[in-house]
């Protein structure tokens, strides 16, 4: 703590501030180019491939952390990300299959508008019927799960490959994945992160007493988060459908994604009590949860113990944050 | 559960009115409805002349109502400015509120959770001030500030009066109000029962006897009590005076005791054999002393003595092995709902099993047979504790140690919400432990059943002890007094 001190003083006040309420993302973002470093100097040849597959596969989880990031900064948890990302995977398969560019991004929009109706309709349902956000969402999974299926009942339907090539880069091109990743948190979450809805947001999942006695109004607080996140969860299934170039409806997929970005959102930075965290530092989270098995490979280690490392890490990098805020709640 | 049943109140433009009233008068529940936290049943809030339905705290914001909670309304993640921005209140006049309530240094881009409580209080003042309403409640404003921020809030009220703006101002602290407010409204049992004058002396009791301000507080007691102050000195004494405190070393003491935040500096000594009672206002330190007495929260200075040794528990099962065991004021914190009443009741024996192996059930229920006895505890419904009434739920909350061994009873409010019937029984148990030597120290809201259960009486005000009476000088005047402060202030003017 006294080197933080330290910096404090050199830096002034202002910058020290900065410095402390973004500490967590800017570990998470070096801890990820350390992982990147190693697993680069395992690769003969590292280069712009490596990072196209790392930032092309990992698209829908990063779109899927974000979605979650912004329902949990609200005080709440969404358990139905992954099947909102299978039921727009799977729609967005069956109707892309034989279209052109110009028709496969009409079909995206309709599902993004469609995702983001049913993110709002999922917020406005725990809103006025104070059920839990576990449980609706919980229940939501499993209704989007099923309409999936009806949907698509057996892995298939297909793309455009212009509009794969458009979310996703072709070759070794990685900057088309990357500005996906970017466009929405630079149209939606900035301006909204801005706006006296995005600090009800926040003010909603630290303290909803304090917020409400604020003139925060939870239900249209909440109905926006939830459209946020249903918005982004679309993004996802989107990313999903242009990277597999089909639809699967498997509802382990749904399963395993909303439980890696629940993973994600922690060692990103996002306090499951709410009111803290961003949408960087999980994606960043993402990133590096990705890198893990690729590192273990490269070390001749059977890429099988990667979730149990990606699980001891996610426990012991908490653990060390938990220790560190304790630590700095009891100095002053 | 009604805790405002009929409330006529009207503040004139330009006027400082003081509301008054015990615990559970319904203050709280008035301010909330004029700030439109809550909507009332029935009855009409006009602002300036105006019916006004307050639907939401922004509502009542705008229409002029501002309160300031005990509880800041920050958002303790979010910076003050974020803060600023969810009221809609302009910085700059925020600014220069917080400059006339002279606090220097407040940095808007520091996290609100940074900040001490009590400058976060001041800050919540200034930026209710900087929207400039018509009507400012302020409940409870001084219970936990410093006497210098207090003051600086009691500048702000007569500059608001001198806006010609009015303000709503609750307080346990009579002087405080005898000293602000222009009139003054007692409430009791949800009603209002008088308001008055402070300027006018000679409406109160007999016009030659002591200071003006002393005979005001004996008429706002006198109103904040009610019927119930003969009732207290009617109601017969059932329980025989005999003390049983033992001289020689004391069960418990406590020496020079503070945690750094609600307790200051409280000493006393509980004798073997004793029940000794412990009273107050809300949110005097009694929860965090007795939180700490029990091992639940750790004391920043002071030591506790138990049985001649000094006690530094760091978790309740230090406590309890000490035998110091606490029954808590909500039964739900104590008690496993959904499991049976014999279970409940063994549970403090399952933390010193004979050895590993196997629990002696035979010895378990035997000793839970002999405490649902002593207690008469009704079993009718003693499948699951959630059943009981709660009369019986409190019975075996303490009936868990009498099985489990003690050699302090900690009892925070053992008799709320109980009918008197087993009231009397809980009082009677504590004098035959007393008479079996064991200790008990209980906190008690009521001030009525300190002469009936306890040998002595501590008063409690402001995180320290600032009366000590025998149980037989227990009068609920005297300890209402004592309690909100006038002890204090009394001895030293």
């Amino acid at each position: 703590m006294a080197t933080a001190t330290a910096t404090t003083r050199a830096l002034g006040p202002a910058a020290g501030r900065l410095a402390r309420r973004h500490a967590w993302t800017g570990a998470v973002v070096a801890f990820f180019f350390l992982l990147l470093a190693w697993n680069a100097s395992q690769t003969r040849n590292f280069g712009a491939f490596e990072i196209q597959t790392l930032l092309a596969s990992t698209l829908p989880l990063a779109y899927l952390a974000m979605a979650q990031s912004v329902v949990v900064i609200g005080g709440g948890i969404d358990l139905s990300v992954g099947a909102m990302l299978v039921l727009v995977n799977c729609l967005s398969a069956r109707l892309m299959e034989g279209t052109d560019l110009g028709g496969s991004l009409l079909v995206a929009a309709g599902c993004l508008a469609l995702s983001t109706a049913l993110g709002a309709l999922t917020g406005l349902v725990i809103t006025v019927s104070r059920i839990p956000d576990i449980i609706v969402t919980l229940a939501a999974s499993f209704v989007w799960g099923g309409a999936a299926l009806f949907i698509l009942p057996t892995p298939g339907g297909g793309t455009s490959t212009g509009f794969s090539a458009l979310v996703l880069g072709s070759g070794s091109a990685w900057w088309p994945a990357l500005l996906c990743l970017l466009v929405p948190l630079l149209l939606v979450w900035a301006p909204l992160r801005r706006s006296r809805t995005g600090v009800a947001i926040y003010a909603l999942g630290s303290d909803r007493n304090a917020a409400f006695l604020s003139g925060v109004n939870p239900l249209r607080t909440r109905v926006a988060a939830y459209a946020v996140d249903g918005l982004l969860c679309g993004l996802a299934g989107l990313a999903t459908t242009a990277f597999t170039v089909g639809g699967s409806p498997q509802s382990t997929i749904a399963m395993n994604a909303t439980l890696n970005s629940v993973a994600a959102i922690v060692l990103g930075g996002v306090a499951l009590s709410g009111g803290v965290g961003g949408l960087i530092g999980p994606v960043f989270a993402v990133w590096s949860l990705y890198l893990i098995p690729n590192i273990m490979l490269g070390l001749g280690v059977d890429p099988s113990y990667g979730e149990v490392v990606k699980g001891v890490v996610v426990v012991l990098v908490v653990l060390a944050g938990g220790l560190l805020r304790a630590r700095r709640e009891r100095a002053p | 559960m009604v805790a405002l049943r009929s409330v006529d109140l009207a503040v004139e433009r330009g006027e400082v009115h003081g509301l008054v009233g015990a615990n559970g008068a319904g203050k709280s529940t008035l301010v909330k409805i004029l700030s439109g936290v809550l909507s009332p049943d029935a009855g009409v809030v006009e602002v300036a002349g105006r019916a006004v339905r307050l639907r939401s705290p922004a509502h009542a914001r705008a229409s002029g109502l501002a309160p300031v909670f005990q509880d800041p309304a920050f958002a303790p993640d979010l910076t003050v400015a974020e803060n600023l921005r969810l009221t809609g209140t302009d910085q700059r006049a925020f600014r220069r509120q917080v400059g006339e309530l002279g606090l220097d240094g407040v940095e808007l881009a520091e996290p609100a959770g940074s900040l001490p409580l009590p400058l976060l209080r001041m800050l919540d003042l200034a930026r209710v001030l900087a929207h400039e309403p018509s009507l400012l409640l302020l409940d409870e404003i001084t219970a936990a500030l410093p006497a210098d921020y207090a003051d600086r809030v009691f500048a702000a009220i007569r500059q608001a009066r001198e806006e010609d703006r009015s303000v709503l101002f609750i307080s346990h602290r009579l002087l405080e109000v005898q000293e602000i407010c222009d009139r003054v409204t007692v409430l009791r049992d949800g009603r209002n029962v008088d308001t008055y004058r402070t300027s006018e002396p000679e409406g109160f009791g007999e016009p030659q006897g002591g200071a003006p301000t002393r005979r005001a507080e004996q008429r706002i007691v006198a109103s904040m009590l009610g019927e119930r102050a003969a009732l207290a000195v009617t109601e017969p004494r059932r329980v025989a005076r005999t003390s049983h405190a033992q001289p020689g070393e004391p069960a418990l003491s406590v020496r020079r005791l503070s945690d750094g935040h609600r307790v200051k500096d409280i000493s006393f000594d509980l004798a073997r054999g004793e029940v000794l009672g412990i009273t107050g206002l809300e949110g005097q330190g009694q929860d965090e002393l007795f939180a700490i007495l029990a091992g639940d929260r750790k004391a920043a200075g002071g030591e506790i003595v138990a049985s001649g040794s000094r006690l530094a528990a760091r978790h309740p099962h230090d406590a309890i092995r000490r035998g110091l065991t606490l029954v808590p004021s909500d039964r739900w914190q104590a008690l496993l709902p959904q499991r049976s009443v014999r279970e409940n009741l063994a549970i403090a024996h399952y933390n010193a099993p004979p050895g590993w192996g196997w629990i002696n059930l035979d010895r378990e229920r035997r000793r839970v047979a002999e405490a649902i006895d002593r207690l008469s505890i009704d079993t009718r419904a003693q499948a699951q504790a959630r059943r009981l009434s709660g009369g019986n739920q409190q019975k075996v909350a303490i009936g868990r140690w009498l099985v489990g061994g003690f050699t302090t009873l900690l009892c925070f409010d053992p008799t709320r919400g109980i009918d008197v019937g087993t009231k009397h029984q809980i009082y009677d148990l504590f004098r035959e432990l007393a008479a079996a030597g064991r200790s008990v120290l209980m906190f008690t809201s009521e001030l009525r059943e300190v002469p009936l259960a306890c040998d002595r009486v501590l008063v409690l005000y402001d995180g320290r002890i600032v009366a000590e009476l025998a149980a037989a000088d227990a009068d609920e005047a005297t300890l209402l007094g004592a309690a909100h402060g006038l002890a204090e202030t009394l001895t030293e003017s």
